[in-house]
């Protein structure tokens, strides 16, 4: 394997130029992003020095419950992000992301760690942490999306999935039809990004193995692997939210609970 | 002496603290029409959406043939009581997916049902309409489509919230000759159409 190139010091603080680049278009057309940009860029750095730093004795200490933890904070941070996002919410919304995020990215990141890769021990945080990782930074985009679809289909068009329950529907009955169309919602960024894959866009993953001198077909191939792990992460976890978000609208006499839907003031 | 067909009793309902109605009792016999009456923002429609169990019940009973709604279930109350409201809204598809959903529902399927195509076209629907996407029909060609389908599953009773607001006078005609003899609980703002649907009148008061 070819040495990595280091990064110190000198090179981020390069780096950090091309963002004071930002900040200077920001002022100069008013864009009035300035500050935003300053925020997110100084998070960028927090964070990822953070992840870093934690990362480092999680790696030399190898113990199973320390990347369980770390793993559990991942999925619980990107189930607040996936709640963020969306428009509309309800009580017990976090809970909902939180479970369809850990049985859909979890069960996927686990199957594809232990079984497709067959890394032993199964929870090598080498590749467990940075597989988990790239399933939820994807599935958390699908997963926001079926969850607003879903919201604001119940809250706009109530008197639809009224109309059927008023003609005998169970609760499911009326709705399955929202069901599907937040699924295929949640469906559509991975799909599109299964599309344009090597074509257009070189993933983050795959860059980050050609840099660090792994062969490009092998790379490739844990590419596909990782595709395909977030396809199925975001079909089981939206999957998973929307049902949950469902069964929380509707009550037990088979009644939608419009009320429990909350805008969000932004 | 059979029990009435539909029985609602302590029917109560407010709106942030203002109450609209309250302990209203309410019968209506087999074939029976009773008209709801009384000035907009009285409770009319929220009472109706009482009766078809779509609102919290709170402390109201309601009886169909003497059975408590309870012990049928909602879905298979508000097959039975089936409330058609005022603006039909669209659905995806075209009326036909809905009629073909419809008639797939658990608490519908194996009900021997009338054709709504030959109903709406004797309210002077074109059944060509049965095909066209929601978005493309008006709201009398919704209206009728949406009482069609009510009617074609045979109810016990319906609920009807202004069903010919919409439509020309011809068609409220037809309409209102077709529901004859049906069980009916009929909100309707016009005098004239209540004189000539209804056996009874209940009226709502601010």
């Amino acid at each position: 394997m070819t040495e990595l190139a280091e990064i110190g010091p000198w090179q981020l603080a390069l780096a950090t130029s091309l963002i004071l680049l930002n900040g200077a278009l920001s002022l100069w057309l008013r864009l009035g992003l300035t500050r935003k940009v300053l925020i997110a860029s100084a998070r960028t750095v927090v964070q990822l020095l953070l992840l870093g730093w934690i990362l480092v004795p999680i790696f030399t200490f190898e113990q199973p419950w320390m990347v369980m933890g770390i793993g559990t904070l991942m999925i619980a941070l990107a189930a607040r992000e996936a709640v963020r996002r969306s428009a509309r919410t309800y009580r017990g919304i976090h809970g909902a992301a939180f479970l369809a995020l850990l049985i859909g990215c979890g069960g996927s990141a686990l199957l594809g760690s232990a079984v497709i890769v067959g890394v032993d021990p199964w929870w090598d945080p080498r590749y467990l942490i940075p597989l988990l990782g790239m399933v939820l930074g994807n599935a958390l985009t699908g997963l926001s999306l079926g969850i607003d679809r879903c919201l604001s289909v119940l809250d706009e068009q109530r008197p639809r999935v009224e109309a059927l329950l008023s003609m005998g529907a169970t609760w499911w009955e009326a709705a399955r039809p929202v069901a599907a169309e937040s699924v295929r919602m949640a469906m559509i960024p991975i799909l599109n990004a299964m599309s344009a894959v090597g074509l257009v866009t070189i993933p983050g993953m795959m860059t980050g193995q050609l840099l660090g001198g792994t062969p490009p077909d092998q790379a490739a191939r844990y590419q596909i692997v990782i595709m395909f792990m977030i396809a199925a992460a975001v079909a089981l976890g939206s999957v998973l939210a929307v049902l949950i978000s469902l069964r929380a609208l509707f009550d037990g006499d088979h009644r939608l609970r419009h009320e429990r839907i909350r805008r969000r003031d932004r | 002496m059979p029990p009435p067909r539909l029985r609602a009793a302590k029917l109560s309902r407010s709106v942030q603290e203002r109450r609209l109605f309250h302990g209203i009792e309410l019968q209506i016999d087999p074939g029976e029409t009773v008209a709801l009456r009384g000035p907009s923002g009285t409770g009319k429609t929220l009472l109706l959406r009482l009766i078809a169990w779509l609102d919290p019940l709170a402390d109201a009973e309601l009886f169909l043939d003497g059975l408590p709604a309870a012990e049928l279930g909602a879905p298979v109350w508000r097959s039975r009581v089936c409330l058609v409201a005022q603006d039909v809204p669209a659905h995806p598809g075209t009326p036909r997916d809905l009629m073909a959903l419809v008639a797939g529902l658990r608490h519908q399927r194996g009900r021997a049902a009338k054709d709504p195509l030959a109903l709406a076209e004797a309210w002077g629907l074109d059944p060509r309409a049965w095909d066209r996407p929601w978005s493309a029909l008006s709201g009398g060609e919704r209206q009728r489509i949406a009482l069609a389908l009510a009617l074609s599953r045979r109810p016990a009773v319906l609920l009807l919230d202004e069903p010919t607001s919409a439509l020309d006078p011809e068609a409220t005609a037809a309409v209102e000759r077709s529901l004859r003899d049906q069980t009916i609980l009929w909100v309707t703002h016009d005098p004239t159409q209540a004189a000539r649907v209804a056996d009874r009148f209940v009226e709502l008061h601010p």
